[in-house]
């Protein structure tokens, strides 16, 4: 067990590249900080789970029904890992997080407060969102300051970056496909283009605690135009138009330029006031109840040792 | 087309170097997942086992197998067997050691205690049978407190 003998020093250590374990005696404060961010992280898989789940019996074809298998089970799984590390910090037990998740108490990421009208606005959640929250993911992970969170991070970056392989190739299929398809991939685009810009959240505030702490290591402006970069010349070499009238390449730089984003409907979604929250959130309660017995089942199963 | 022997070869050496979609840094030669490359006059048939049935990443890993060879101008079958079964010894050892130290994943091995890779402890206690995919198990370390995943072996449980 490490211990520090003052903010100063614990900050010096964490701006040297130090990474903090669970049996050190950190900070209250870095503790609290660490652990409303992997919170965060741990709800917004679980509600990426189920989001996905609902499109096992829809997605079309054998191959496609394995693939949103696969990928519930993934987003499950992180959750299930996030969860355990955010339990293991001794702020809330796990149930607890459940149950504040499931009474609306506390938050998940803004992409899973919006409706998935269509096939194709799955196509633009996994082409678009995933690979809006693996760029994040990723910057986290470059220089995290917490040692079990950034190890998680490795194999959750390792997969999500096979759902976006998957989403590129579905997305691509729509847009050479026949023109209903392109039609229908259009409208989603235009659905889900801003939901996935603004999952980077505004720019970063002078002093963010969790960039000063190294729990995130890139601001969040930074993260969302290089997202721009990679995404505009993406969508447009597609044959598809981007939902952002002021949208325009800057003659000097060659740098593609988005509209002023108005965050005030964005404060009220994460504050699950969104369009699909409350729908969502019920959704995810039912199927907490009804899943019940299985916990119950496993939590009394003996193991017999080998 | 007659397929030649040095044909064959560098076909094999494409076909072996060809990254796992779920794991960047290996390749399906270093997991274990690439069987046999082989061939009569005229055609050349890349078999593969794969490590789970109804593993997702087949289709893919199929795709990248294809694209391999036909960047060499070989058109190739691939074929999935179901014998013999993957057991997680056909990972080479430094892709378990990549496996171990990158991905914090372990490998049980034949004889003694699946050890933490994180701190090489001995006392992982298992918190679920699937992890985030199929092919792996999740454990916890009350030693270090980190979760720990570890891929799954019908013929090995984890101890």
């Amino acid at each position: 067990m490490r211990t520090w003998n003052s903010m100063e020093e614990f900050e010096e250590f964490l701006d040297a590249g130090g990474v903090v374990e669970p049996n050190d005696a950190m900070p209250e404060s870095y503790r609290n900080a660490v652990f409303r961010f992997i919170e965060l992280h741990a709800n917004s898989e679980y509600m990426g789970g189920l989001t996905e789940r609902d499109w096992i019996p829809k997605a079309p074809g054998m191959h496609r029904k394995l693939t949103a298998l696969a990928k519930t089970q993934d987003e499950i799984g992180h959750a299930h890992l996030l969860y355990m590390v955010a339990a293991d910090l001794a702020i809330k037990t796990r149930e607890e997080m459940m149950v504040d998740l499931l009474e609306g108490r506390t938050h998940f990421h803004n992409v899973f407060h919006y409706r998935v009208h269509s096939w194709t606005d799955q196509i633009a959640v996994a082409y678009l969102v995933d690979a809006a929250a693996l760029a994040s993911q990723q910057a986290v992970f470059k220089n995290c300051s917490y040692g079990p969170y950034k190890r998680i991070l490795r194999r959750v970056i390792a997969e999500e970056g096979f759902h976006m392989r998957n989403g590129e190739e579905m997305m691509l299929l729509m847009a050479h496909g026949t023109e209903t398809q392109h039609d229908m991939m259009q409208e989603s685009i235009n659905r889900w283009w801003l939901p996935a810009v603004q999952l980077f959240g505004p720019d970063s505030r002078p002093g963010d605690e969790l960039l000063k702490w190294h729990i995130k290591s890139e601001r969040n402006e930074v993260l969302r135009d290089r997202y721009v970069q990679k995404f505009v010349p993406q969508l447009l070499g597609g044959g598809f138009t981007i939902p952002d009238p002021g949208l325009r390449k800057d003659p000097v730089d060659g740098r593609w330029k988005i509209s002023e984003i108005d965050w005030e409907p964005l404060k009220k979604t994460m504050r699950n006031g969104g369009p699909d929250s409350a729908r969502r959130i019920a959704d995810a309660r039912t199927a907490w109840q009804n899943a019940h017995w299985v916990r119950e089942a496993l939590d009394s199963s003996v193991e017999v040792p080998a | 087309m007659t397929i030649t022997q040095s044909d064959l070869e560098t076909v094999r050496s494409a076909v072996a170097s060809v990254k796992d979609p779920e794991y960047p840094d290996l390749t399906i030669e270093q997991l274990g997942i690439l069987e046999n490359v082989v061939a009569d006059a005229s055609s050349i048939r890349v078999d593969l086992v794969p490590t789970i049935l109804g593993c997702p990443a087949l289709s893919t890993i199929e795709q990248d197998v294809k694209a391999a060879a036909r960047r060499l101008g070989h058109e190739v079958a691939v074929q999935f067997c179901r014998s013999p079964v993957w057991t997680p010894d056909r990972i080479t050892k430094d892709a378990q050691h990549i496996l171990a130290n990158e991905y914090t994943i372990a490998i049980t091995p034949r004889l003694g205690r699946t050890q933490c890779p994180v701190c090489g402890g001995r006392s992982l206690e298992k918190r679920s049978d699937v992890g985030p995919t199929a092919c792996r198990s999740v454990h916890w370390c009350a030693e270090c407190r980190n979760p720990v995943e570890v891929v799954r072996s019908r013929e090995a449980p984890v101890q």
